[in-house]
């Protein structure tokens, strides 16, 4: 009970400099997921960099994924409060580009390290990763070297996956599988379902779940080893670097049309490809940064296997077969 | 009577509106251009009678699991009342249930998994799994609501059981089991109800889309494909069946007899069987220990300084504080409201009535939190600031989540009460205040205790209504545990669920001794 005496004393006392602050400096909001906005994400150094240059205050309102945030700016339409949305992947902007929210960025990625040229004048990337099966250097010694070798050796790795219902890297497996095998994918999961632990709900419970041991391999991104390198000073964690290459996930935002920001929306556009930003993602995000340079990305990602060539499939095939080939992919993991 | 019915009324309208409404909201989003239109073709599928099927099944099973043995190590607790630690070995059994889904699941695995203390290998995965992880769950949960029964036995009882010379069997069938009969299938109810919502225990351990309950499915279609026409007609479908189970099960629940001494003390008895039972209640809370235990070594491990000096570590715990302590009042209000006019309905015979208010307190518990939610936000969004409303909107709905709970720990003891004082309250002419103040309040100060902190605590560890209002700058603790594990910071999240256990052992103990009162604290 006592707590709610301070609590609305300070209530009150950021309203009323929510209103001082309104008065003096411009308000740009960016609706993200959580994990972007938290201490250890991008956000407080974003912002602060931002914020140092901009005259304004940046507000990053963390959700839960880029699904959540894409529903609520379609719920709000013309009412929204946000200016920037930040963190949908390229499985989403098909369904976000058709929501008529968004309005064009009219900017171009100065030296671009993405695999593949950047075409899109709603969205723009700020990241972008590989999805790659991780694994215990130390417990697994030699590990698949192909998709294909790890679906056909009965006697494979155990592995620990996510539901493409629920969670990106999920999603980003069942394309994958998609892109390499076509419409043979079903028969190539009846194959590979023996030896898959459990489908998580997100990427952090399998995650987890392998750190305690569980399985021999996790889906999880090319970039996780830089985690354990940099923050844990732990070498034994590698991805496995696959002869068909890996699918990929290229994170995007994007100026919502009904803002009244646009002009300070497009510089943060500007300012999130430019070097001050970039910098930031690969030890907070765990992702590449989208422009290339030397400066931008530490050292230790060099130890990263090369996921070359990159796949990927288009925005619209996704869209319109995602219902479809989830629906398979149940059929044949309930069997 | 009529001065009952209306703030009964007034609540059950409100718990109505705030069920149907959302609902209403959704399913008129699916009209608007814009959204996927209705398609009830999923109706017919397989895969839906394949979720149904599975998800009744599991949930069955967890409840069986659960409460049987509950019955056994609660009677065990009932005859030992002066077992050492005996409050604190209370205390830990009412821990698990609020520890966040995905907490459980890591310390489920940590015991039971291939590096763990009791390794079962891959089998762990699949029923196995659900039902262990559910079974501690719940076990604790209904060893807790069973027991005050043993307390409302009167003395004079066992004397005379005694006296007639039975045996262990026959006190049970004779004297035990007419208390149990009555308790025993709400209790029932309210496992299945949250084994049958259970999510991420189910999809995480359930090893595979094999092991899909409705509440996945409901989640896939307001989140992935979001069809919100679908996902209220899969609410509907789980509420019904639901009403279904809860119409069953309260039809072999009897209304009190007349007879009751709420607060007659314990005393030790049934020698014999005393080693029996401490077994009893050493499996028990071995089996509830052990998760916890791993969990507590592995936060002991982990970056407990650095964890502890973030600022908004301690902003997410009064949050979480908050939000507990408020849903709680509220939730126990509104359930004393309804309590009191269905008690006065089972007083004057109208049986039936007072059942379909005891139903509607406790199946509120199965509308999918994701589902009200989203259906306020629609709701509100075009009038108000939602963000403004994050905190009353989490109170609300967890106060409603609560209130099964509140019907379960408060119920049998308001009817006893109506039933053996409401006369002597007539002819006193107490009414109001003063018979709440001099005669409900010292009887019912018990199980209004363990109520209030039930809920408090099941709010505390909520995560799925802050986990689609809060942003960062609202979050709770557990939807930073959540964070923190989405984020590779495994060992930080061991070390904030440690805290939020800490937090929650605290305010039960606190809620519980403070409102219950310390003399009779010991059930």
């Amino acid at each position: 009970m006592y707590a709610v005496v301070p609590r609305i004393g300070a209530g009150l006392a950021s309203l009323l400099l929510c209103f001082s602050l309104q008065a003096a400096t411009p308000n740009l909001v960016v609706y993200t997921y959580d994990s972007f906005t938290s201490d250890w994400g991008p956000g407080p150094k974003v912002k602060a960099a931002f914020e140092a240059t901009c005259s304004c205050t940046l507000e990053l309102v963390g959700l839960s994924d880029g699904v959540a945030m894409l529903n609520r700016l379609k719920l709000e339409g013309d009412n929204s409060r946000a200016d920037i949305l930040l963190g949908i992947d390229t499985n989403l902007t098909a369904e976000a580009r058709s929501s008529n929210l968004f309005d064009g960025h009219g900017l171009s990625l100065p030296s671009s390290a993405l695999p593949d040229p950047w075409q899109d004048d709603l969205f723009l990337p700020y990241d972008f990763g590989y999805f790659a099966f991780v694994y215990n250097k130390e417990k697994l010694a030699s590990p698949p070297t192909s998709l294909r070798q790890l679906v056909d050796d009965s006697a494979g790795p155990t592995l620990l996956i996510q539901d493409p219902r629920t969670s990106t890297p999920g999603l980003g497996l069942m394309l994958w599988m998609k892109k390499v095998y076509g419409d043979k994918a079903a028969e190539a999961w009846a194959k590979l379902s023996p030896r898959i632990v459990t489908v998580s709900k997100g990427w952090s419970e399998a995650y987890g779940l392998f750190l305690k041991g569980e399985a021999d391999m996790v889906l999880s991104y090319t970039t996780s080893p830089a985690y354990h390198i940099i923050a844990e000073q732990d070498l034994r964690f590698a991805a496995a670097r696959f002869d068909e290459g890996h699918y990929q996930q290229i994170e995007v935002a994007g100026m919502v049309r009904s803002s009244q920001h646009k002009e300070l929306a497009r510089r943060f556009l500007a300012f999130m490809i430019s070097e001050d930003f970039q910098k930031i993602i690969p030890t907070t995000n765990w992702m590449y940064p989208v422009i290339g340079g030397q400066a931008v990305v530490p050292t230790e990602f060099d130890q990263l296997i090369d996921p070359a060539p990159a796949l990927l499939l288009d925005e619209t095939s996704v869209a319109e077969q995602r219902k479809r080939w989830v629906e398979e992919w149940l059929e044949v993991m309930s069997r | 009577m009529v001065s009952r019915a209306i703030p009964a009324g007034l609540v059950l309208a409100l718990l109505a509106l705030l069920v149907l409404a959302p609902m209403a909201g959704l399913l008129h989003l699916s009209a608007l251009p814009g959204y996927e239109p209705a398609d009830l073709r999923f109706w017919e599928s397989a895969y839906l009678r394949r979720v149904l099927y599975f998800s009744i099944w599991q949930a069955l099973l967890s409840a069986l699991l659960s409460v049987l043995p509950a019955i056994l190590v609660a009677r065990a607790f009932a005859m030992q009342p002066e077992l050492p630690l005996r409050s604190l070995l209370l205390g830990l059994f009412a821990l698990p249930l609020v520890v966040p889904a995905v907490v459980v699941v890591m310390a489920v695995v940590s015991v039971y998994g291939s590096d763990g203390w009791l390794p079962l290998g891959r089998s762990l995965y699949g029923i196995n799994g659900i039902l262990l992880a559910h079974v501690f769950f719940n076990l604790p949960l209904a060893v807790r609501l069973l027991l005050p029964l043993w307390q409302g036995i009167p003395q004079h009882h066992w004397l005379l059981g005694e006296q007639l010379g039975m045996n262990a069997w026959q006190r049970f069938r004779f004297i035990e089991w007419p208390m149990l009969r009555e308790t025993l299938p709400g209790v029932m109810l309210l496992v299945f109800m949250l084994c049958l919502t259970s999510f991420a225990v189910v999809l995480t351990l359930g090893g595979g889309p094999r092991s899909t309950t409705l509440e996945v499915a409901i989640y896939q279609s307001l989140r992935f494909d979001f069809d919100p026409a679908r996902a209220v007609m899969l609410a509907l479908l789980q509420l019904g069946l639901c009403m279904l189970v809860a119409m069953l099960t309260l039809k072999l629940q009897r209304m009190p007899e007349v007879e009751i001494a709420l607060s007659t003390p314990q005393r030790s008895r049934a020698k014999l069987s005393g080693a029996f039972n401490l077994l009893l209640i050493l499996a028990a809370t071995v089996y509830v220990g052990m998760p916890l235990l791993s969990l507590l070594i592995d936060a002991l491990q982990g970056p407990i300084l650095q964890t502890l000096s973030s600022p908004r570590l301690w902003q997410a715990f009064a949050n979480t504080l908050f939000i507990g302590i408020s849903a709680a009042l509220l939730s126990v209000v509104a359930g004393w409201f309804l309590l009191q006019y269905s008690a006065s309905l089972a007083r004057q015979g109208r049986i039936r009535g007072a059942r379909l208010i005891d139903l509607a307190g406790s199946v509120v518990y199965v509308i999918p939190p994701l589902v009200i939610a989203t259906g306020m936000f629609v709701l509100l969004t075009p009038h108000v600031d939602v963000f403004d409303w994050v905190y009353p909107v989490v109170i609300v709905i967890n106060a409603l989540m609560g209130l099964p709970f509140v019907v379960r720990c408060l119920g049998p003891a308001v009817r006893q009460c109506h039933a053996r004082y409401h006369r002597l309250c007539l002819s006193l002419d107490l009414q109001g205040w003063n018979r709440f103040r001099y005669i409900e309040w010292p009887l019912l100060r018990r199980p209004f205790g363990l109520a209030i902190a039930l809920v408090a605590v099941l709010a505390m560890g909520d995560l799925g209504v802050i986990a689609l209002f809060g942003s960062t700058q609202t979050a709770t603790l557990p939807l930073m545990i959540y964070q923190q594990l989405g984020a590779y910071l495994v060992s930080q999240a061991t070390v904030t669920a440690l805290l939020l256990l800490l937090l929650c052992l605290t305010v039960f103990a606190l809620l519980e001794r403070g409102i219950g009162g310390k003399a009779d604290v010991d059930n």
